[in-house]
């Protein structure tokens, strides 16, 4: 039975892609409010599977397991419901979408999340008020937000912009899909910074990531090891630190 | 051979209708010369290259001509939705005849003019003759053009003598009013002197299942600038077959913008001589088509000297069981040396039965030029619309969104400004009023 208490609940989740090659081959972790877990492996392990299953990207099937949301079957819902209960991913790749304005697509996307929870919808003027407080609080620059959705935005400006979105869609579940890869150091640090300032008690995060690097950052309470489509290690941020002296082989075959 | 059957309902309307009876005697004589012109070249067949994509069966299964329909018990309130929302020179024309109750022109500065063609024939001569409508035009066998010159019971004339230049816009309001078939043929002209400039907003609505069939003749001379809309939003069962003829004289700018959403039919062609150098063309235009809608868009550009230009840009967007075609040419004559053209095509195809043929054609004969064309057909972009879901926008308002953002840089990129790009914008959107077919 699961407790309505955990965020998510992965069990025996084996998923494949459509050509029907199986990626996932039995995972399972919980995530509880105010944790931030963090999920590494070598390319090819599973990981960007793994997300993409979680918010419900095409092209992908579940065989075997379940994933339960607050107590409820995810699977069952599309991407743009789980999105509007509250899922969030930061993708790894942002998507330019040339002629939609920035500031445009995310007042929809607040709103549908509003009007999803019976709550009023912001008109442009009160939702400008949002957009000003969360752009103090990341330290984003307003010129972002009138241009088209990433359309010549830097790599950093990129991440950064899905941490914006982050912070202003104030998600349950938010998954970072290699929010780190392609940054320099100096935007690693701005992102993370946005991270940190967004964590919060009611909240789970996690960060799929391939490197250690990330987090020296954005502090993990957990580090599972994926592998082969399984987790084969768990343990708390000292895992990475050992994960980082001794390689993914090492933990690969200890399993 | 063609048999003259496809023809006789329109001879014989001509004979029936008395169109004419009050009119100079060379113009009834040039109208039987050009009926014997459309008499020759036939209703174009899909023989013909030109309109090898066209389905004109609609039009000639049931040939529609012109009826005589008493006037009067027209519903004014009906042109509100299409009036530009500015001030303007407004010409109203319903079932092809100008309407001066309706209508409301305005002060206008000295050297302009502006009025129905019906008006012009009787008391201005000089401006007949001014803007070619004294002569039939039988040249490239266009039968539909031949018809018009034949069977045309009005349309507009605008013209503006050297440098006068017109701030407040034109606008023509074309309404049928067509409870039965009923075709209404129009002849138009803009005729800019030297250095003048105007904008003419065009708009073309209405109910039933008439044809419209308009002929507009354009000259721009040296440095002249005409900024031209077109809005084609006819009722769903009706025809449209518009041919227009332009002329541009050293350094004029002709800047086009066309947006067609009505009409079971529709097709439009231009004919643009670029005739003195660095005469400027910018055509932008856009196609937004269901149901079983056809549209034809046949835009053909001569570059008959050096350093002139033109940027075409044309989208479609096409869902249930609609066709667009896109018949493109730009034709870069010999010794026409640093002539820059540009010409693309993009469509977004949303339903597996949709349907659109693009040709854009280069002919160059010149050294020194710098051309380019090119036509996209596709879908919705997958990664960009699950960008969307992923943010927790319904899907239809997430196709809705990526759609408009396809044509709305149109306006943007056309530089429609103030009023116009309000009554561009506005019209397109009420493509997304009805819910789209599942």
């Amino acid at each position: 039975m699961s407790k309505v208490s955990n965020i998510l609940e992965i069990a025996g989740l084996h998923a494949r892609i459509a050509d029907g090659r199986e990626i996932l081959k039995g995972i399972d972790l919980v995530a509880k409010p105010g944790e931030v877990h963090a999920v590494m492996g070598p390319n090819g392990a599973g990981k960007s599977t793994l997300s993409s299953v979680l918010v419900g990207k095409p092209g992908y099937e579940v065989t075997q397991g379940s994933v339960l949301y607050q107590g409820r079957d995810l699977l069952e819902l599309a991407a743009d419901e789980r999105a509007r209960e509250g899922i969030f991913l930061a993708f790894q790749y942002p998507v330019e979408i040339p002629g939609v304005n920035n500031i445009y697509f995310l007042r929809a996307a607040l709103n549908a999340m509003r009007k999803h929870r019976g709550e009023a919808e912001l008109d442009a003027a009160q939702f400008l008020k949002v957009v000003k407080e969360k752009l103090k609080l990341l330290d984003v620059g307003e010129d972002l937000m009138k241009r088209s959705v990433n359309v010549g935005f830097s790599g950093g400006e990129k991440k950064r912009n899905e941490i914006f979105q982050m912070a202003v869609l104030e998600p349950k579940l938010a998954i970072l899909d290699e929010t780190d890869s392609g940054l320099d150091i100096d935007a690693l640090r701005a992102v993370a910074n946005g991270v940190n300032r967004l964590r919060d008690p009611g909240r789970a995060i996690v960060m799929i990531t391939h490197y250690q690097r990330l987090l020296d950052y954005i502090e993990p309470d957990f580090v599972h090891v994926l592998s082969d489509g399984k987790i084969v290690a768990s343990g708390d941020k000292s895992l990475a630190t050992e994960l980082e002296q001794r390689g993914y082989a090492h933990l690969g075959s200890a399993a | 051979m063609r048999t003259r059957e496809d023809v006789a309902p329109f001879l014989d309307a001509f004979h029936a209708i008395g169109i004419g009876d009050n009119e100079p005697s060379w113009l009834t004589t040039h109208r039987s010369t050009a009926m014997e012109r459309f008499a020759e070249l036939g209703v174009p067949g899909r023989d013909l290259e030109a309109w090898r994509f066209t389905d004109l069966r609609l039009l000639t299964a049931n040939p529609i001509v012109p009826v005589a329909v008493a006037s009067g018990a027209f519903d004014a309130t009906a042109l509100e939705p299409y009036k530009l929302p500015a001030r303007a020179h407004r010409l109203v024309l319903v079932n092809g005849r100008f309407e001066p109750a309706l209508s409301q022109i305005g002060e206008l500065p000295p050297g302009a003019w502006i009025g129905s063609t019906a008006e012009a024939l009787t008391t201005r001569p000089e401006l007949v003759r001014q803007v070619g409508l004294d002569s039939v035009d039988t040249t490239g066998a266009q039968a539909f053009m031949s018809l018009n010159a034949g069977l045309f019971t009005d349309g507009f004339i605008l013209a503006l003598e050297p440098g006068v230049a017109l701030e407040t816009p034109v606008e023509i309001l074309h309404f049928a009013d067509a409870s039965d078939a009923n075709a209404f043929h129009m002849r138009n002209a803009i005729v800019l002197g030297a250095s003048a400039t105007a904008s003419v907003v065009e708009t073309f609505a209405g109910s039933g299942s008439g044809w419209t069939n308009t002929v507009t003749k354009i000259q721009l001379a040296e440095s002249a600038r005409l900024r031209h809309v077109k809005i084609q939003v006819e009722a769903p069962e009706a025809f449209h077959i518009s041919m227009l003829r332009a002329s541009l004289a050293a350094r004029a700018a002709y800047e086009v913008f066309t947006a067609t959403l009505g009409a079971r039919l529709s097709r439009q062609d231009m004919q643009i001589d670029l005739e003195g150098e660095g005469a400027d063309l910018a055509l932008h235009g856009t196609y937004l088509l269901r149901g079983d809608q056809e549209a034809t868009l046949a835009p053909f550009v001569n570059h008959r000297v050096q350093n002139c230009h033109t940027s075409e840009v044309l989208k479609g967007v096409l869902d249930e069981r609609a066709h667009g075609v896109f018949l493109g040419l730009i034709t870069v004559s010999p010794g026409a040396d640093g002539t820059e053209a540009h010409q693309l095509n993009r469509n977004l195809l949303l339903s597996p039965n949709a349907r659109v043929d693009t040709k854009p054609e280069l002919e160059i004969y010149a050294d020194d030029v710098k051309c380019s064309h090119g036509a996209t057909v596709g879908d919705l972009d997958e990664a960009s619309l699950f960008y969307l879901l992923a943010r927790g926008i319904e899907p239809a308002t997430a196709r809705h969104m990526l759609i408009e953002a396809f044509v709305g840089d149109l306006v943007e990129t056309a530089g429609l400004e103030g009023a116009l790009a309000e009554h561009a914008r506005k019209h397109i959107s009420t493509w997304f009023d009805r819910p789209e077919a599942a």
